[in-house]
């Protein structure tokens, strides 16, 4: 095997090239140039303007109809407040690129707070939307949160799986305290604690496979990882 | 033919669909290959060769344009393409929108001239063919010699219109529609490189010995590399030390024209699956090699490959599909690419044969070389030129990791064939 009288390592095995015979050539030109290039990155206008108009049209559409012609009920709000959501959930990430992650997730479970108000202010439900459905949404938001802090360095496969069922679990937990303190004041936990008891199973299982090697090494085979 | 001079546009072809729906931001079917010429390249003078050559070859000169229903190739009028230094990182995405919307660039650095083609405009044929007339301009620029022979097209003459036809379309004609479904084969992944990072790592071995080699197990050279390339995935798949192993699978396009006479320049290739069980037991390399050449003797039959291209331009043609927005097709194609048309191979080779150019011209060129852009998925792609008696092999890929080369290219090395080894990863 011979190296290009360049290379200061063997590009197969990376080992560094010690010949006194043959020192490497630093006077050589490279085999390639080492001026690196990047074609610009796909500017997200196209699809910012089409997202945006085609739930602009569906918003107005169904906005002049209530208005002009079926006008029973405020129907279009629904329309209107989902395309809303959408449009955060859409539009907004390629819009300001450089929101952090939080900042996205806030903005999403923002969205699916105003569409719910819209849904209790049309169904004059607000005593459901204050109790339920805005703890709901603020849990989801701040576990979605902390999942992200917990693997944004890094995380191996099995450990991120772990995370999920744990927060599954404490979600779980909070949505039937909540859900008992709206409906009789007074917490009885009962179906929660199944299913926390089922993820904490699952969870222990994969935590000894996690730090186990030769068992997530057999696991590893067995599912072709 | 006279209806697409009246109209400005065409249909891309079976091949060109497919490369243009699984395009992403981070990821085009692109290809280079380069000659290594004798003498520095002068940039000026390649550039004129790339104006003079540029409109015989008018399949080239297009930009792919979206329609409501699919993308449509139409003629480029614009200026171009500019000649460009080399860089450390080739086949680069291509931007539809971008680059007045040329789909090939040309490259020099030092006494390399390079090209790259976006596959929904040509395969490897077609480009070779662009750029052996290419070379054979620009040597003319420097006061050289040479005819319009051994495939170097006249670029005073009108281009030929069956250049430019669909050739799959031409003999989509079989009573059978043959299909392709194939099981998963191991993926052979590895770590991602950061975006954009293509490492490269070329191989140069003596076309003479390594034939020789070939002729000794009774096989080609491709159906001998192919065997080679199956053995060293085929032994990192055994270091990974799954429980079941999967098939090792190679995609191989094949040049349909000595098939199908076509003088078409746009793609007119299939692939062929040679491949290896795992499971089934020990395999020595003489019986890989046997194995190799028998299921690519098997399947390279007109009769099998018609009712194959049948398959494909029917599914083009369906009309369901046809009447999807071209968003949604393009996401359901991705999808169907990435678990059917990607996941039954573990790497792709690719051999153009030996590039042959007018005797004039061939103590101009050095050697020849050819790069297979990234992989649809984190792997390595290997692809391979000869000329005179030199043959390159290339191995391309966004990975880190360089065992399947390594081994590879060890291999020749136990052969008795001496490799040199060149490569653009930072040292």
């Amino acid at each position: 095997m011979e190296l290009d009288p360049t290379a200061r390592s063997c590009p197969l095995c990376h080992t560094p090239v010690v010949n006194p015979a043959q020192p490497v050539r630093e006077d050589l030109p490279t085999p390639f140039p080492t001026e690196r290039q990047e074609v610009p990155p796909i500017s997200p206008r196209e699809s910012i303007l089409l997202c945006s108009s085609v739930l602009g049209v569906v918003s107005v559409c169904c906005g002049l109809l209530n208005l002009l012609f079926l006008r029973t009920a405020p129907w279009s709000l629904y329309v209107i407040g989902a395309c809303a959501m959408l449009w955060v959930w859409i539009v907004l990430p390629q819009v300001a690129s450089g929101l952090p992650v939080w900042g996205g997730i806030l903005a999403d479970a923002g969205a699916v707070a105003g569409y719910v108000a819209v849904i209790a202010a049309l169904s004059d439900g607000w005593s459901w939307y204050f109790a339920l459905a805005l703890p709901v949404v603020a849990i989801l938001a701040a576990l979605a949160c902390l999942y992200w802090l917990a693997v944004r360095r890094g995380r191996s496969y099995l450990s991120r799986i772990n995370l999920a069922l744990g927060s599954m679990g404490v979600f779980l937990l909070l949505l039937e305290l909540l859900i008992d303190l709206f409906l009789t004041g007074t917490y009885q936990p009962t179906w929660s604690v199944v299913a926390a008891a089922i993820l904490t199973v699952l969870l222990l299982l994969l935590l000894v496979v996690r730090f186990d090697p030769e068992l997530r090494e057999r696991v590893r085979k067995r599912f072709h990882f | 033919m006279a209806e697409r001079a009246k109209r400005d546009w065409y249909n891309l072809d079976n091949a060109a669909v497919l490369y243009s729906a699984i395009q992403r931001h981070d990821y085009s079917a692109v290809y280079r290959f380069s000659a290594v010429m004798a003498q520095e390249v002068d940039p000026e003078a390649l550039q004129r060769a790339i104006d003079r050559t540029m409109p015989r070859f008018p399949s080239f000169c297009v930009t792919i344009r979206r329609g409501l229903f699919w993308y449509y190739f139409e003629p480029l009028r614009a200026p171009g393409p500019y000649l460009a230094e080399d860089i450390q990182n080739p086949c680069q995405p291509i931007r539809f929108d971008e680059q007045e919307g040329w789909l090939v660039r040309f490259f020099y650095y030092r006494r390399r001239i390079s090209m790259e083609v976006f596959h929904a405009l040509a395969d490897g044929y077609g480009a070779l063919t662009l750029l052996r007339t290419l070379l054979a301009v620009y040597l003319r620029e420097l006061g050289h010699e040479i005819p319009n022979t051994g495939g170097v097209l006249d670029v005073d003459a009108p281009p030929d219109p069956e250049e430019q036809e669909d050739a799959y379309a031409r003999y989509a004609t079989s009573r059978v529609k043959r299909g392709m479904s194939e099981p998963v084969a191991y993926q052979n992944l590895g770590t991602p490189e950061p975006y954009y990072t293509l490492n490269v790592t070329m191989g140069l071995l003596p076309l003479d010995r390594l034939r020789e080699t070939a002729k000794r197990y009774g096989a080609s050279l491709t159906e001998y590399l192919a065997a080679v390339l199956i053995q060293s995935i085929m032994a990192r798949q055994r270091r990974q030390n799954y429980r079941r192993e999967r098939q090792v699978a190679l995609a191989v396009p094949i040049n349909l024209r000595p098939y199908f006479p076509s003088r078409t320049l746009r793609n007119f290739i299939l692939t062929v699956r040679p491949f290896i069980d795992p499971e089934l037991g020990e395999y020595t390399f003489p019986e890989i090699v046997r194995q190799v050449h028998h299921i690519m003797r098997l399947h390279l039959t007109r009769q099998e490959m018609q009712a194959v291209i049948t398959r494909n331009v029917a599914l083009q043609h369906l009309l369901p599909l046809q009447l999807l927005p071209i968003g949604v097709k393009n996401m359901a194609m991705s999808l169907s690419y990435a678990l059917v048309g990607d996941r039954p191979y573990s790497a792709t080779l690719t051999n153009p044969g030996a590039f042959s150019v007018p005797e004039e011209m061939e103590h101009h060129i050095e050697r020849m070389e050819v790069i297979l852009g990234q992989a649809y998925t984190p792997r390595v792609s290997c692809a391979a030129i000869s000329y005179r008696n030199t043959m390159e092999i290339t191995f391309a890929g966004t990975v880190r990791e360089s065992e399947v080369e390594r081994d590879f290219f060890r291999h020749f090395v136990r052969e008795g064939i001496p490799v040199k080894v060149i490569s653009n990863r930072e040292n």
